[in-house]
């Protein structure tokens, strides 16, 4: 009985205790979301084409995960955290395809995604000359646009696996879809995304020599 | 044609990744406060009811299936029990005479009730 006891007491001293874990468990969840907020939201973003609708969408998808998949591995987080997002923008679409048509409806104008301006929502400028940030601009705004302007499916496919940089499985598992649809979705975008950005040709995609 | 692809991927990555990096304080500050939001998550207790929630809904659901399933034929033998009675009263010899006497019958129903006739 005297052994029992102290094997018990060696392996409680070993194992970290309930607050510690718990403590543990939230000091990753800050760590894997302060690291994939940004370009979630700058993902988000591209997706709807403004800032303070990405913003709710990042935070909304933040408390999703925290609320129900606190408790999975680590691994996991960022293709669900993912799948959270795209389902969030892809309501968020729904939504305001309803808005524009009871807008419609009652003889107002809906509301124009062209009117995004991306240089305007672009931050200032970071020490650089005006005209190679004008440059970079107007090649992230016609980036940006292009993007928008892909289906959905393949605009999800693009984003997460090009600006994410998720594997096919966990693109896959972003998405709700199967491996080979992933590949087929992202090799039309990008095929598509050439035509479009070479059609304009804006110094930042302009194809680099050897390219045809 | 793949290292085309990987050329224009990388330069699209590159920008995409320079505007992430741009992005000016009053949003990166909105991101931390959302995420300080999340986070508070873990230290709100879970309602415990919710865990009955798939139960509860499934048993409801059954429920409601068998009510749906017995009631229409409980309503038509009611139904069909109380058209026929109805007929036989209408359709009886003795049917308009009741009627004339309405008040009669009524009165005779409200003594035997109270143990005046018989």
């Amino acid at each position: 009985m005297e052994v029992n006891t102290a094997v018990f007491a060696v392996s409680c001293a070993g194992a970290p205790s309930l607050g510690a874990r718990a403590l543990q468990k939230e000091r990753q969840l800050n760590q894997f979301l302060a690291e994939v907020e940004r370009r979630a939201l700058r993902i988000a973003e591209i997706a709807v084409r403004d800032r303070d609708e990405a913003l709710d969408l990042v935070q909304d998808a933040m408390i999703k995960l925290v609320r129900n998949y606190s408790d999975r591995s680590n691994e996991e987080w960022t293709p669900l955290f993912y799948r959270i997002l795209q389902n969030g923008v892809r309501d968020w679409h729904r939504r305001q395809a309803v808005r524009n048509r009871v807008m419609v409806w009652f003889g107002r104008k809906p509301s124009d995604d062209n009117d995004y301006d991306a240089i305007a929502a672009a931050p200032d400028p970071t020490g650089r000359a005006p005209d190679e940030e004008l440059q970079n601009s107007e090649a992230m705004q016609s980036l940006e646009k292009a993007v928008y302007e892909l289906p959905a499916r393949q605009r999800e496919a693009f984003m997460l696996r090009t600006f994410e940089g998720l594997d096919v499985a966990g693109t896959a598992v972003a998405m709700g879809c199967s491996a080979g649809s992933v590949k087929t979705h992202y090799s039309r975008a990008v095929h598509a995304l050439r035509e479009r950005l070479e059609e304009h040709r804006p110094e930042g995609f302009a194809p680099v020599e050897g390219e045809s | 044609m793949n290292e085309q692809n990987e050329t224009f991927e990388t330069r699209m990555k590159e920008a995409f990744d320079e505007s992430v990096d741009k992005l000016d304080g009053a949003t990166l500050s909105k991101l931390n406060q959302g995420r300080h939001a999340a986070l508070a998550q873990l230290h709100r207790p879970r309602r415990q009811w919710s865990r009955w929630m798939p139960a509860t809904g499934a048993v409801a659901a059954i429920l409601v299936a068998v009510v749906m399933l017995q009631t229409p034929s409980a309503i038509d033998d009611v139904a069909a029990v109380s058209t026929a009675t109805d007929m036989e009263i209408l359709l009886g010899e003795d049917s308009i005479e009741m009627l004339e006497e309405l008040e009669f019958y009524s009165w005779i129903d409200i003594a035997e009730s109270e143990g005046d006739v018989g």
